[in-house]
């Protein structure tokens, strides 16, 4: 099938503010807990080869349409743990048999490596 | 049938002789263009009466049929049926006719060129029906009337059918011609019989508003003009003919006195009165009202302008769906951005031409347990304005879910809206107004803030490589904005920033999508828009697909062969993206191995190089993979363009 993802866009748009947000009822990690220490070169390799880069983008910059930034995220770890398991939205799972908690970890651990987004004012093409 | 006489000659001595070129074609009148008031009635100019084949013939000297050598005039022949056919499509003011060579329309061909002397239509060459006919159909979007097709009879129907397709559920007007031989015993052995059917038009019958196959050639012109008229009428659509060859080539038979019926003037259908009336009362009284539009008539005279006038009276919320260039994308009453948040608080939600009015008022969930919820709260009333329950058809199903609204009224969109106007302003009340420059107000705010937002998340991956989606678009827009532009086809990301962040506000500045979602549509689309851009002087610019341009591109020739100015940019993952997306989706669900999703998906190892591509059917073509460069190649690229010429430049972009 050539179509058929404009509809899951769509969902993913409308859900975006809810994309990573922790949300009640989670079935691993309920509190707030320091993120484990992960290793930040693995984990990029994981987010490329495990297609977390086709929607968020290879840098982690959000896609259009599909999924948001996640670069320098202020999410806590658990947050994003509880997302891949359980995604809120049109977001595949990432189950622990195919993404375990260390690799989640590794990519959270590069996701923090990565700097902030510029501000819009500073690139002249969008300071409209 | 008309059958062929050569073998017998009976009834040769009695053909027409010495035909003349018929006058110069008369043009379409000039398109409509009130929008402030109702559309008058459509007015074509079109000669009519007795064939200009037969007044000649009856009044020049058969010269070149009375010099033959005995036995020669079984032979030859000044005229055919398939001038006669020609003349008919003169008369209609199609501009261009785009086709890939088939010898089952051999005798139309050649009328085309030499009795109707290769102008109006001019001849377009293609590699591929689904170009020719997805070149129509992108043509069709900017002009808002048909360009016509030739395609060979049953292969090239074949080909065209998901470009046929496309633009029935794109609902554009389009005239496709095919040949058959009816008669079988009129057929040459092999080839020919390979080639002719029981049947043609039944392959595409299921999404064309019309079909005929006419079997003489009074029938044909009528039908013709039949046809002109079915696909322009809203719910526009494609139509075809059969011209049956043995119809084509056969000499016009004396005796026939042949005329080509005037296109009448007719109106597209508007809604119930009483029923404007009332929802106009609706929406001077609701709180928090939104209009939707989405694919309404195309061209010139589709819901833009009556939509701003209407939107700026009421103050009210208008959502582009984006079928159509619908309502300026920096207009503060639009609310496109914010889709989710002001159908939620809508008290009164009216769509105009709506594809799926239940898509877009539902948010759907594609799960392994599919799931949706509707956006609109409980209690909101919902009206339809469309013309296309009026022409509706069973096995393809892309009319979507149905949608139980409260009032469904059946008429085209831009033809209702400046009744619905008036009604609107006769409802109004000085009390009101203050309320609604109110609501405007905050609107517009909203809007404000909702282009900031974009900016900030376009700021996102500024400098990444591959180069991002929304720098692709941003330096496109740097280079574009001061020029009369036309953005003919583009992928979601370039639709997504387009309308985010460029000032579009004029019905060609955004051409929608292929309708039907076929993969194949971008480039033989681009380019017939580009083709009807072309005498406006507009700067056509498309963000092409790298799987998209794959399907077909043999149209980056036809834009070199005829010089068709347009920039296309490449906005080139490398990937059929949605594609792997569902794959990985797929791999996911089932707990198997997520590193698999590009098998099958991914357009590399080797990499094409496009701009080679481009310069092999002879366009300079230009390959970007550092952002910081991108900017100035468009400008070179954009300079070519300007200068009358088809260019590429390849960028290696993100999937999204």
């Amino acid at each position: 099938m050539r179509v058929g993802f404009v509809a899951a866009a769509a969902a993913v748009v409308i859900c975006a503010s809810a994309v990573l947000a922790p949300h009640a009822g989670a079935q691993q990690s309920t509190g707030q807990q320091a993120a484990p220490q992960g290793d930040a070169k693995a984990g990029q390799q994981v987010f490329q080869a495990d297609g977390c880069w086709e929607c968020h983008g290879t840098v982690a910059q959000g896609g259009a349409i599909t999924g948001p930034r996640l670069a320098a995220t202020a999410l806590p770890f658990d947050a994003v743990l509880q997302q891949l398991r359980t995604p809120q939205n049109a977001m595949p799972p990432y189950e622990a048999a195919i993404l375990s908690d260390g690799d989640a970890a590794n990519i959270y651990a590069w996701l923090k490596t990565l700097p902030a987004a510029p501000a819009a004012s500073s690139i002249p093409l969008l300071s409209n | 049938m008309s059958k062929r006489k050569d073998a017998t000659g009976v009834g040769r001595r009695g053909f027409l002789k010495g035909a003349a070129i018929a006058g110069a074609a008369t043009t379409l009148a000039s398109p409509l263009t009130a929008q402030a008031t109702p559309t008058p009635p459509k007015r074509v100019k079109v000669p009519q009466g007795v064939s200009e084949i037969q007044k000649a013939a009856e009044t020049t000297a058969p010269a070149s049929m009375s010099n033959l050598p005995k036995g020669a005039e079984n032979l030859v022949s000044p005229t055919s049926g398939s001038d006669f056919m020609v003349e008919g499509f003169k008369n209609l003011g199609f501009e261009y006719l785009a086709s890939m060579p088939g010898s089952s329309f051999r005798a139309l061909q050649e009328s085309f060129i030499n009795y109707g002397k290769n102008t109006a239509p001019q001849w377009i060459e293609c590699f591929h029906e689904e170009i020719s006919v997805a070149m129509s159909h992108g043509y069709a979007k900017v002009e808002g009337k048909p360009m016509l097709n030739l395609v060979h009879a049953t292969v090239g129907l074949q080909h065209a059918s998901m470009a046929i397709y496309n633009a029935y559920a794109d609902r554009v007007p389009i005239v496709v011609v095919t040949a058959n031989i009816a008669d079988a015993t009129e057929r040459r052995p092999g080839v020919e019989v390979d080639h002719t059917v029981q049947d043609g038009a039944v392959i595409v019958r299921d999404y064309t508003k019309w079909d005929d196959s006419p079997g003489g050639l009074q029938h044909f012109a009528e039908s013709t003009v039949r046809a002109y008229q079915i696909a322009t009428t809203p719910p526009m659509g494609p139509v075809l003919l059969v011209a049956d060859s043995s119809l084509q080539e056969n000499p016009i038979p004396e005796d026939e006195k042949l005329t080509h019926p005037k296109l009448p003037r007719f109106t597209d259908a508007q809604g119930d009165q009483n029923a404007v009336a009332e929802v106009a009362k609706m929406l001077v009284a609701a709180e928090n009202p939104v209009i939707l539009a989405d694919r309404g008539q195309p061209g010139p005279n589709g819901v833009l302008n009556p939509l701003v006038q209407l939107a700026e009276v009421l103050q009210c919320s208008i959502v582009d769906i984006g079928g159509r260039m619908n309502f300026p994308t920096q207009h503060g009453l639009n609310q496109s951005d914010r889709r989710g948040a002001v159908l939620a608080q809508a008290d009164l939600v009216v769509g105009l031409d709506m594809t799926d009015f239940w898509g877009v008022t539902h948010a759907y969930k594609d799960q392994l347990h599919r799931s949706s919820r509707p956006l609109l709260k409980p209690g909101t009333k919902t009206v339809s304005v469309t013309s296309a329950n009026q022409f509706i058809r069973s096995n393809f199903q892309n009319f979507q879910r149905f949608t139980d609204v409260d009032l469904e009224i059946s008429g085209d969109g831009a033809q209702t809206l400046p009744y619905l106007l008036e009604a609107v302003k006769k409802a109004m009340s000085d009390d009101k107004k203050n309320a609604f420059e109110a609501r405007g107000k905050k609107l517009a705010d909203a809007r404000k803030a909702s282009f900031k937002a974009a900016e900030t998340e376009a700021a996102s991956g500024w400098d990444a490589t591959p180069i991002s989606t929304a720098r692709l678009c941003m330096e496109l827009w740097n280079v574009i904005k001061d020029e009369d532009y036309s953005l003919v086809a583009a992928t979601q990301p370039g639709g997504y920033w387009s309308h985010k962040l460029w000032k579009m506000d004029k019905s060609y500045h955004y051409l929608g999508d292929s309708g039907a979602y076929g993969v194949g549509y971008g480039a033989g689309g681009a380019i017939g828009s580009a083709l009807g851009n072309k005498k406006h002087g507009r700067f056509s610019v498309s963000i092409m697909g790298d799987g998209e341009l794959m399907v077909g591109p043999g149209a980056l020739w036809t834009a070199a062969k005829y010089q068709i100015p347009i920039l296309t940019v490449m906005h080139n993952n490398r990937f059929y993206f949605q594609e792997v997306m569902h794959l990985q989706a797929m791999a996911n669900r089932h707990m198997r191995d997520p590193h698999t999703a590009k098998i099958g998906t991914e357009i590399a190892d080797p990499n094409i190089d496009f701009a080679k591509m481009a310069e092999s059917f002879g366009m300079k073509g230009f390959t970007v993979t550092d952002p910081a460069k991108l900017g100035d190649t468009l400008k070179t690229a954009a300079a070519i363009v300007k200068k009358g010429e088809p260019v590429l430049v390849d960028v290696v972009s993100q999937g999204r």
